[in-house]
């Protein structure tokens, strides 16, 4: 017996061990941060005066779970960061699974907010509307603000071809397969002067519902016209290679010469991509951060009062704009319940909405709100109660 | 039948009679020989070579991130995917609470079951709970952590936490430590019970001081490969139990991370970025993590039994 005894005690202390062990890890990772990119953004937003306002009366401590769009995901972390570097006490996490998968557990009551590539729906959609919804969960209105503008690019794979100027025509032919070799007469029109091999063009799409899709088709029809046959949509309807995620088709470029693909800014800049310049109309288009700016500062405010939807034109053309890419929200309810938890969520999103923040994102690779665009929202974020 | 003959040196090699003028070695049995153990070999190298093959490519990807001490004591709090740094210790620690509820939940209903099934089930009861074992074994964990979902979640209106992952994976326990434990009973000698009984020790006693103690390190290394089973299980967790950077330590409420969490997390990320590699450290994490429990699970079977 004392053998038993003496067994079920060392089971115990595994038991034991693996708890103690558990009992003494760190949160505390700004000493490695730091050395990073980070140190930038602590100067910037200990130093500016604009977010004083949300400083010392608001740095509530807590915990904030929000859901929804992968698209926004990196910008999102790297806001997180910055700003628990001047409020450390409120947790905030972020689950990127998804948008319509985050609408649904902000409904179900799941987290505080979601993260969306689209704003709430107001028609019905597998039997439910999401904005009743969202109102019915909230017990007042649901507020669309949107915070990440994401620029897509159309990155491509072809060996000695740096400079390739492609517009929404051409772009719908190539993604419905009717181009199929890259020196196609349609592309060499575009292009004079540059040498295009015959390589087969290979067009890669998200297999996955995605923001990023609906997007692009949206550009494409608005800019292609009759050229795209589809409708916008999640889901691709075009022709092409399936790859899960954006880092899929980005992988699936990298790895496939005569590849084409369209991918968050920041995938194709990681992978070092070839990113094609757009034709909008009147020229071709590098994808900067300058020309995504002017593609943004057309975009229009389309919801009631504080309901900030967003409305990109894709077929502009005015010169030196980008004219494809997404805008991301994050969706809140106006009145809450839980005063204490809109109180985090309001300090949050307001330094969300700040220069800071906006700034700190561009660096990433996304683009930051219009001013005007920006006042709004911050006026937004302080009406929420 | 034709082989049959009357010459005694024959016999040997009835098989095959042509071959008999080889002298005393048969050249077609020594290439079925040969052939039988190379296809033997292939076989057991197909089946080695992924098994190594990710064990390297684990440990090469993310063997430089679990050397560095803050992996284990560092969360992943304040750490972007675009950053260096941080830990793990989130991931498992939350990993090894939810196992060990788990484990506390479900050991003493699988081998009170057990107990049930081998000492006292007779007849259509005891059959009918047997088969409702097996069934439950064959229950895909993503089926367990909806079920759990679909009750706790939607019907009864609770917040996704800790503790329901815990719910869910002990459904997947539960059969495993039922199917070993009642194994271990069924091995204890009858000899030991009936020596028990003869000395007028109740049933529940003898149960309990005779035939649990001989098989206990047989029912704890059964319990320790289960655990090994449910905290390698991701769809639960996937649906059940959100993910944080931060360490969580409340299973009763909000989000908390545990290593399957912490790979799908980040791998939709570019593979240049640091957090491409901190997925594959999280996945050598877990391997040995398991690893470890799977070794203690075979050092407990090695306790001579009593």
């Amino acid at each position: 017996m004392q053998t038993i005894h003496r067994r079920r005690a060392a089971v115990l202390l595994v038991a034991a061990g693996s708890l103690a062990l558990a009992g003494c890890g760190s949160d505390n990772n700004t000493a490695s941060s730091s050395s990073s990119s980070a140190s930038g953004s602590t100067n910037s937003s200990s130093t500016s005066g604009e977010t004083s306002s949300t400083d010392a009366a608001a740095c509530p401590s807590g915990t904030l779970n929000a859901e929804g769009s992968s698209a926004q995901k990196n910008a999102f972390e790297e806001v997180v960061t910055a700003y628990n570097e001047k409020c450390p006490d409120l947790t905030i996490n972020y689950n990127p699974t998804g948008s319509g998968t985050g609408i649904k557990q902000f409904n179900a009551g799941q987290v505080d907010f979601a993260g969306s590539d689209s704003a709430l729906k107001t028609e019905e959609k597998d039997g439910v509307i999401e904005v009743d919804a969202a109102k019915k969960r909230c017990e007042s209105d649901a507020w669309n603000l949107p915070m990440v503008i994401g620029p897509i690019a159309v990155a491509y794979n072809l060996d000695g071809v740096d400079k390739l100027v492609l517009d929404a025509a051409t772009l719908a032919a190539i993604f419905q397969g009717e181009i199929t070799t890259w020196n196609d007469p349609k592309i060499a029109a575009l292009n004079d002067g540059v040498t295009l091999p015959s390589t087969p063009i290979k067009p890669f799409f998200r297999s996955d519902d995605s923001g990023t899709t609906e997007n692009f088709t949206k550009y494409l029809k608005a800019a292609g016209g009759d050229a795209w046959a589809g409708e916008p949509a999640k889901s691709w309807t075009g022709k092409g290679e399936g790859k899960e995620k954006s880092s899929g088709v980005a992988d699936a470029v990298k790895a496939t010469a005569g590849g084409i693909t369209y991918v968050e800014l920041s995938y194709a800049k990681d992978n070092a991509l070839g990113m094609a310049q757009i034709d909008n109309g009147s020229g071709a288009v590098e994808l900067t951060s300058e020309s995504i700016g002017k593609f943004i500062a057309t975009a229009t405010a389309d919801g009631e009062g504080n309901d900030l939807r967003l409305k990109l034109d894709y077929a502009t053309k005015e010169a030196g704009a980008y004219p494809i890419g997404l805008v991301t929200y994050e969706i809140v309810c106006s009145v809450n319940k839980d005063a204490e938890k809109q109180n985090q969520i309001k300090s949050f999103l307001s330094f969300f909405a700040s220069s800071d923040a906006q700034t700190l994102i561009e660096e990433i690779g996304y683009a930051p709100l219009p001013a005007e665009v920006q006042s709004k929202v911050a006026a937004a974020v302080e009406a929420l109660s | 039948m034709t082989a049959i003959t009357n010459d005694f040196p024959r016999d040997h090699s009835l098989a095959e009679p042509r071959d008999l003028d080889l002298g005393g070695k048969s050249g077609g049995r020594a290439l079925k020989n040969s052939i039988a153990t190379f296809v033997m070999w292939a076989a057991f190298a197909i089946a080695v070579i992924p098994l190594v093959w990710i064990l390297v490519t684990v440990a090469v990807k993310g063997g430089h991130l679990i050397l560095d001490s803050t992996w284990w004591t560092n969360s992943q709090q304040g750490v972007t995917a675009r950053r260096e740094g941080g830990g793990a210790v989130h991931a498992i620690q939350g990993t090894l609470i939810q196992g060990l509820v788990t484990a506390l939940i479900s050991v003493p209903i699988g081998v009170l079951t057990a107990v049930y099934l081998v000492e006292y089930g007779r007849g259509r009861f005891a059959r009918t709970v047997s088969f409702m074992v097996d069934i439950l074994t064959g229950v895909p964990s993503i089926v367990a952590g909806l079920f759990i979902y679909a009750v706790f979640v939607n019907a009864f209106g609770f917040q996704r936490s800790g503790i329901f992952v815990c719910f869910a994976l002990t459904l997947l326990m539960i059969p495993v430590v039922v199917r070993s434990t009642e194994e271990m009973l069924k091995l204890v000698p009858n000899e030991l019970r009936e020596a028990a009984y003869a000395l007028g020790v109740p049933k529940w006693k003898t149960i309990f001081s005779v035939v649990l103690p001989t098989a206990f390190s047989g029912i704890i290394t059964g319990v320790l490969l289960g655990l090994a089973r449910v905290m390698g299980e991701t769809a639960p967790l996937l649906i059940l139990g959100p993910y944080t950077k931060a360490i969580a330590t409340d299973l009763f409420g909000g989000n908390m991370a545990t290593l399957p969490t912490m790979i799908n997390q980040d791998r939709d990320q570019a593979v240049t970025l640091p957090a491409y590699d901190r997925i594959w450290a999280a996945a050598l994490t877990l391997i040995l993590l398991i690893l470890l429990l799977n070794l203690l699970g075979r050092l407990a079977s090695r306790f001579s039994k009593v």
